[in-house]
């Protein structure tokens, strides 16, 4: 070649360098098993805060705190080549304001499958844009409130204090409710793990507040059979809060049976807020939820707890009976902890192998005793894979908020975790709470 | 400067050493060499950290650090420290554990950050692990 055309030919590759370099985005290039063979620097600047190692070797190591069904879910991409996800959001942390400017909340992370032997990945820092869909999301939810066909509806009159005002036949007709309900608060339309005295109070404020309020999920019927409905709660205008006497109507329930609909919002549901593996809650919705009880919490002091659950030893599991059986201990775990716990309680996998459980209006002395139950449970049925029993254990840390203090999530999350690190150093296989002690210690 | 000053990665005081060389004496440290000014803008730049990153220093010079060179850098393991050391008026002496994308590759290095009150120069020092 000559002199000048290999000069051109090192000034184009530079430039193409250079071209990668300053992508506003990240690129990443691995083995089928995540090995990272080409990256350029966005992923570097995203991912090394987040690598428990400080190695970029493997782009599911350096993502398994925060994302860690995507070596599952690569594994059960079939074919050939493909896109195995686009766009999937990453929750990195509660996205409080306060927080350092460089520290993002969400990442956003498309997979796609080149062949057998290769994977492509674009990662960016989507927390802006997040936080601009939730607040298209919410009104989303209420125009959807307003426009889609309804089977059926109730339409009940609630007072000031949330108890139903009057009888009418829409009532009797979709909730089978009598007049004697008059006077009840309006929670006797939901199933009683389904919410508390303090959340149907709570959703009387945001809908003075907001306008409005809206909620899908189990309701309940005065024979006791369920049904899966939306209720939207509206403070009547026009109303002198002075003159207004305790009994007369405040607000406006509309009351649905969506049952019909149910699939396809848990479908939908499920494809954005659960985890692929175990089923509960992912990262994203524990966040958004415990965000939303939080905020709550500020306007109306009460206590909430939140309890962090580790599986004692998972990487001997791993280790000895495979990676199959590992997922099946997830899988028992996450089913032993939806059902210890309450409907109104945010069951989360927030980590490989960590769960985190929100429970509003609730002690430190009450979550205690449930995270006990739950040890005792998995202590006593081992999780089964391929007809062997897998025997295993956990370890809890929790923290509470209490006594009108006002705690960011951040610092809540925090003080869990160093409860079940005093769990962990302390035995493992055991419940630990925080106590404003060890902090100091 | 005589031949017995140190000029290692480690060396004790780097900060005031680096300030007084020339660029060809840049050119010749084994390590990677970035200085930048108080607007992030590179200014310095050696043939060490050029040949490792396969950039000439002409397309880096005067360009902005974290955006426009090293975007790997942007995050509060890197930028911050130096934002917060220029906010605070305090001293930057610190050695951490990084990877680097030289040529698309992931490449674990040691980066020695370092700042001065009163200086507006700052350096990122690359050393490539053995």
């Amino acid at each position: 070649m000559s002199g000048d055309a290999h000069a051109r030919l090192a000034a184009e590759h530079e430039a193409l360098i250079q071209f990668l370099y300053l992508a506003p985005v990240g690129l990443v290039q691995t083995g089928i098993d995540g090995e990272i063979v080409m990256i350029n620097p966005i992923s570097a600047q995203l991912l090394m805060p987040l690598s428990r190692d400080g190695n970029l070797a493997n782009l599911f190591t350096a993502l398994q705190d925060v994302a860690p069904e995507l070596r599952h879910l690569c594994a059960m991409f079939a074919r050939p080549s493909g896109m195995i996800c686009d766009g999937l959001h990453i929750h990195l942390n509660s996205g409080m304001p306060g927080k350092r400017m460089r520290v993002p909340h969400v990442l956003s992370l498309s997979l796609v499958k080149l062949d057998e032997a290769r994977l492509m990945a674009v990662l960016q820092d989507v927390s802006e844009q997040v936080r601009r869909e939730r607040q298209l999301r919410q009104s989303d939810a209420w125009l959807n409130a307003l426009l889609t066909s309804i089977s059926d509806y109730a339409l009940v009159g609630l007072d000031r204090e949330g108890r139903v005002s009057c009888w009418n036949e829409t009532i009797g007709r979709v909730t089978g409710f009598s007049p004697s309900v008059v006077g009840r608060p309006y929670s006797v339309f939901y199933p009683d793990d389904a919410t508390t005295p303090d959340r149907a109070h709570d959703r009387l404020r945001e809908a003075d507040d907001n306008g409005w309020s809206l909620e899908e999920g189990p309701r309940l019927r005065a024979d006791g059979s369920q049904f899966w409905g939306s209720a939207m709660i509206s403070p009547l205008p026009d109303r002198d809060p002075e003159l207004a006497d305790d009994t007369e109507p405040a607000y406006c329930l509309v009351l649905r049976d969506i049952g019909d609909k149910r699939e396809l919002i848990d479908q939908r549901r499920k494809s954005l807020f659960s985890d692929e593996l175990t089923g509960v809650a992912n990262r994203r919705a524990f966040f958004e939820a415990a965000e939303l009880e939080l905020t709550r919490n500020r306007r109306t002091p009460r206590p909430t707890a939140l309890i962090l659950f580790d599986a004692d030893h998972f990487k001997q599991i791993n280790d000895r009976h495979g990676h199959p059986a590992g997922d099946a201990v997830l899988r028992q775990l996450g089913a032993a902890l939806s059902l210890t716990f309450r409907q109104v309680d945010v069951v989360a996998r927030v980590g490989g192998e960590e769960f985190a459980v929100l429970l509003p209006s609730s002690t430190l002395a009450g979550a205690a005793a449930v995270a006990e139950r739950l040890r005792k449970l998995v202590e006593g049925q081992p999780a089964t894979f391929e007809g062997k029993p897998i025997a295993y254990t956990v370890s809890a840390g929790i923290a509470a908020i209490d006594g009108g203090e006002t705690l960011d999530l951040d610092t809540l999350i925090k003080r869990a975790d160093q409860a079940l690190y005093a769990a962990k150093a302390n035995g493992r296989n055991r419940v630990e709470c925080w106590s404003r002690r060890a902090d100091a210690a | 400067m005589n031949a017995a000053t140190d000029l290692s990665f480690t060396a004790p005081g780097l900060h005031g050493l680096l300030a007084q060389l020339s660029p060809e004496q840049l050119d010749r440290l084994d390590f990677g060499v970035i200085g930048f000014d108080g607007d992030t803008n590179v200014s310095r730049y050696n043939r060490t950290e050029s040949e490792a990153a396969g950039l000439t220093a002409p397309r880096v010079l005067g360009q902005p650090l974290f955006t426009n060179v090293a975007p790997c850098l942007n995050n509060f393991m890197v930028a911050q420290r130096f934002e917060d050391a220029q906010d605070e008026g305090c001293a930057l002496d610190d050695t951490i554990d990084y990877v680097l994308t030289l040529r698309m590759r992931p490449v674990k290095v040691k980066l020695r950050l370092l700042a001065e009150p009163g200086s507006a120069q700052r350096y990122v020092l690359v050393q490539r692990k053995p």
